[in-house]
């Protein structure tokens, strides 16, 4: 019995020298990271038809990471980067954002690619307090109202993607303004969350612009041949066919206009912005406009490095999704940097981690990188135009009002 | 309304094209070939990867495809189909065996990584893609306001001479002679001395090439080729278009594919994209209650 009494004596002893002795680093060097590890979760598309925008968000990240790490880590601590494949699928993106939660434990969470899944990953990180920032989610209630129809902001919900509520409006008008379009029609995924809230805004949009909306034409992601719907909306004959989808599909439309004789112009969303559907679209695709986060050729320091280093790791271009995804490790390795984080409250970690992004003020590849109070960003918007060999130029740029 | 005819007559041919295959197994075999969606997606796949992996021109490779899509067919015959007619076996099992061989195909051409025979299919995270521009020339009519493109009308032609070809085949050759009898009654079959084995190894054969080839016209006139064509493009549709032409019927199997072909963009055009699918299987639920036979099924039998 004493032999017990003494055991939980000592236990109690070391218990509690190990709290002073924590305390005391804490407050001694209290930004020394020295030794530990950041530990982030990604939740990406990297199959699916997200599949044309999980990879490069990919490869930005682990660049970043790559980078970082590399020159010292965040106040000396390494970051770690658990990536997971949602297949492009709402349920299972729920599933691995769960999984990471129990098994990862994470600082912060990165992702999902897609708004679909977004509006059911977001309120699960916001129920969790884990500071989760989206990295290509454009869709509307994303931010700050992630808990949709609920209107009371998400605290712990972050996206340093451009709005389709900024980009698409931006588009139209930069279009409009050039070449006064009377016309359009709009084509729109009828399945997905990102291709009907961007049709939503084209719908709400071109009115200001004095084009007349001939026709709305769904159809389902699945859609194989694509001749029906693009026959009846070249049958309008109109002057724009505006088309919010995603994968490869913006470019399929475009190829079956092309042959069944459409000579206008193509403006779309965020669905364009990667070089894959611009390869894909080919000389189908010269012209289709978009409003994008990010051009490749812009000569500031933080994306001339960017695009280099990304050269010289993946030789290839980066794209729009990879920019956001390196910007979104630079901007949480900045926020954790200034958060005097313990390591031993987990809890306590993640809600400085997101008081300190709230205050984010740094280069990135997107240009100056701030969050707006509703944690959306504000940003210059390019507007950019397919090249017809698989790459974008620019039109203009858009500053923010 | 003419320009969406012609979309349906395209789109048709390929059902029709599919679908003769899945309904010459059942006819003959009595089982459901669930591994023919499957072929269906190699057909595509395969000559996809040697046009673009080794520059084969696209005839010789599509020739390639179909005579591998074909002894594909003879693979479910002899892993799928054989050992379990030994054991007497009842038919579901033959589903569920044909089944799982669809999984295996789907499974080896999704894993496919860098490095791979199919790994062209993960470039640039896509998961689909395309034949290249000018793998066949394409040119395209324009004629009284309609679109008529070359590859399309070249897959009606197809389509057309080889359902052509396979009726007469059926009809006035020993062979179709014997796959008739086969079909009528097995064990009749057996005792004029026709080798059922040879006749169902054949029929394998020659249902497979007929899925495979659909399946590397689909992606080069149609659609994006990506491991899950069979399965989300016509596996089911496939199923409707037999039971609307009637199960085992050649002749109903191509009726039905255009039908369904016709079914489809009407839905679209009048309902729109919402409803499009759905109004293809009503219109299959509609066959099974006022014509379970079909439209060319002379009598109901037991299949399954």
């Amino acid at each position: 019995m004493r032999n017990v009494a003494r055991g939980i004596a000592i236990a109690l002893a070391l218990a509690l020298a190990a709290c002073g002795g924590a305390s005391s680093t804490g407050t001694t060097t209290s930004n020394s990271y020295q030794g530990k590890t950041i530990q982030l979760g990604a939740i990406l598309s990297l199959t699916g038809a997200g599949g044309v925008y999980g990879p490069s968000s990919k490869k930005g990240m682990d660049l970043a990471v790559e980078k970082i790490n590399g020159s010292g880590g965040v106040n000396g601590a390494k970051i770690a980067l658990d990536t997971r494949d949602d297949a492009s699928d709402k349920i299972q993106s729920q599933q691995v954002a769960q999984t990471l939660f129990q098994q990862v434990q994470p600082l912060a969470l990165l992702g999902p690619t897609l708004s679909n899944s977004a509006v059911a990953v977001h309120p699960l990180a916001e129920s969790f307090k884990i500071p989760i920032l989206a990295v290509s989610t454009t869709g509307i209630h994303i931010v700050p109202d992630c808990n949709f129809p609920k209107t009371d902001p998400c605290k712990y919900v972050f996206r340093d993607s451009l709005g389709e509520e900024s980009a698409i409006p931006a588009n139209i008008k930069v279009y409009s303004d050039a070449k006064h379009p009377k016309t359009g029609v709009l084509m729109v995924a009828n399945d997905d969350k990102f291709s009907k809230d961007g049709g939503t805004i084209v719908t709400q949009t071109v009115g200001q612009y004095g084009i007349d909306l001939l026709a709305t034409i769904p159809f389902p992601k699945a859609t194989a041949d694509f001749a029906p719907p693009v026959t009846q909306a070249v049958q309008k004959h109109p002057d724009v066919i505006f088309i919010t989808s995603l994968g490869n599909i913006p470019a399929n439309i475009m190829r079956e206009a092309r042959k069944q004789g459409f000579t206008g112009q193509f403006l779309g969303g965020n669905g364009f912005n990667t070089a894959a559907v611009s390869k894909a679209a080919a000389a189908d695709g010269k012209g289709a406009e978009s409003g994008s986060a990010w051009y490749i050729n812009n000569t500031f320091t933080s994306n001339a490095g960017f695009v280099q280093a990304y050269r010289t790791k993946y030789s290839s271009d980066p794209d729009q999704f990879a920019a956001q995804g390196y910007a979104a490790i630079l901007i949480l390795a900045d926020a954790a940097k200034r958060a005097s984080l313990t390591f031993s409250d987990a809890a306590g970690d993640r809600t400085k981690l997101r008081d300190a992004m709230e205050t984010v003020n740094i280069d990135t590849p997107l240009g100056r990188f701030q969050f707006t109070s509703n944690h959306d960003v504000k940003q210059t918007i390019w507007v950019i135009q397919m090249d017809g060999i698989g790459g974008f130029t620019l039109v203009k740029s858009v500053t923010p009002s | 309304m003419t320009q969406q005819i012609l979309n349906a007559i395209f789109i048709g041919s390929i059902y029709a094209l599919f679908a003769v295959g899945y309904t010459l197994v059942f006819g003959v075999l009595d089982v459901l070939n669930l591994a023919h969606s499957a072929v269906f997606m190699l057909g595509a796949v395969i000559t996809y990867s040697l046009v673009v992996l080794h520059g084969m021109p696209f005839l010789p490779a599509a020739i390639i495809a179909v005579l591998v899509c074909g002894l594909l067919g003879l693979l479910i015959e002899f892993v799928a189909l054989r050992p379990l007619r030994r054991r007497n076996a009842p038919p579901i099992s033959a589903l569920i065996s044909t089944i799982g061989l669809a999984l295996i195909f789907v499974a080896i051409v999704e894993q496919a990584t860098q490095g791979t025979f199919f790994s062209w299919l993960w470039q640039d995270g896509a998961n689909s893609v395309r034949f290249p521009a000018g793998t066949v020339p394409d040119p395209t009519y324009h004629l009284a306001g309609l679109t008529i493109e070359g590859t399309k009308l070249g897959i009606l032609v197809t389509s057309v001479v080889l359902m052509l070809v396979l009726g007469y085949v059926m009809r006035f050759t020993q062979v179709g002679r014997a796959l008739r009898a086969v079909a009528e009654n097995r064990r009749a079959a057996t005792l004029l001395g026709i080798n059922v084995d040879r006749i169902f190894a054949s029929t394998l054969f020659v249902s497979s090439a007929l899925g495979g080839l659909a399946g590397l016209l689909f992606g080069l006139a149609i659609s994006d080729i990506s491991p899950y064509i069979g399965r989300d493009q016509v596996e089911l549709k496939g199923l409707a278009v037999i039971v609307l032409g009637g199960m085992g019927s050649i002749p109903g199997a191509v009726l039905g594919g255009y039908l369904l072909g016709l079914i489809e963009v009407f839905a679209f055009v009048r309902f729109g994209g919402n409803v499009e699918a759905g109004v293809a299987f009503a219109a299959l639920f509609l066959m099974l209650v006022v014509r379970p036979q079909g439209l060319f099924g002379a009598r109901l039998r037991e299949r399954l």
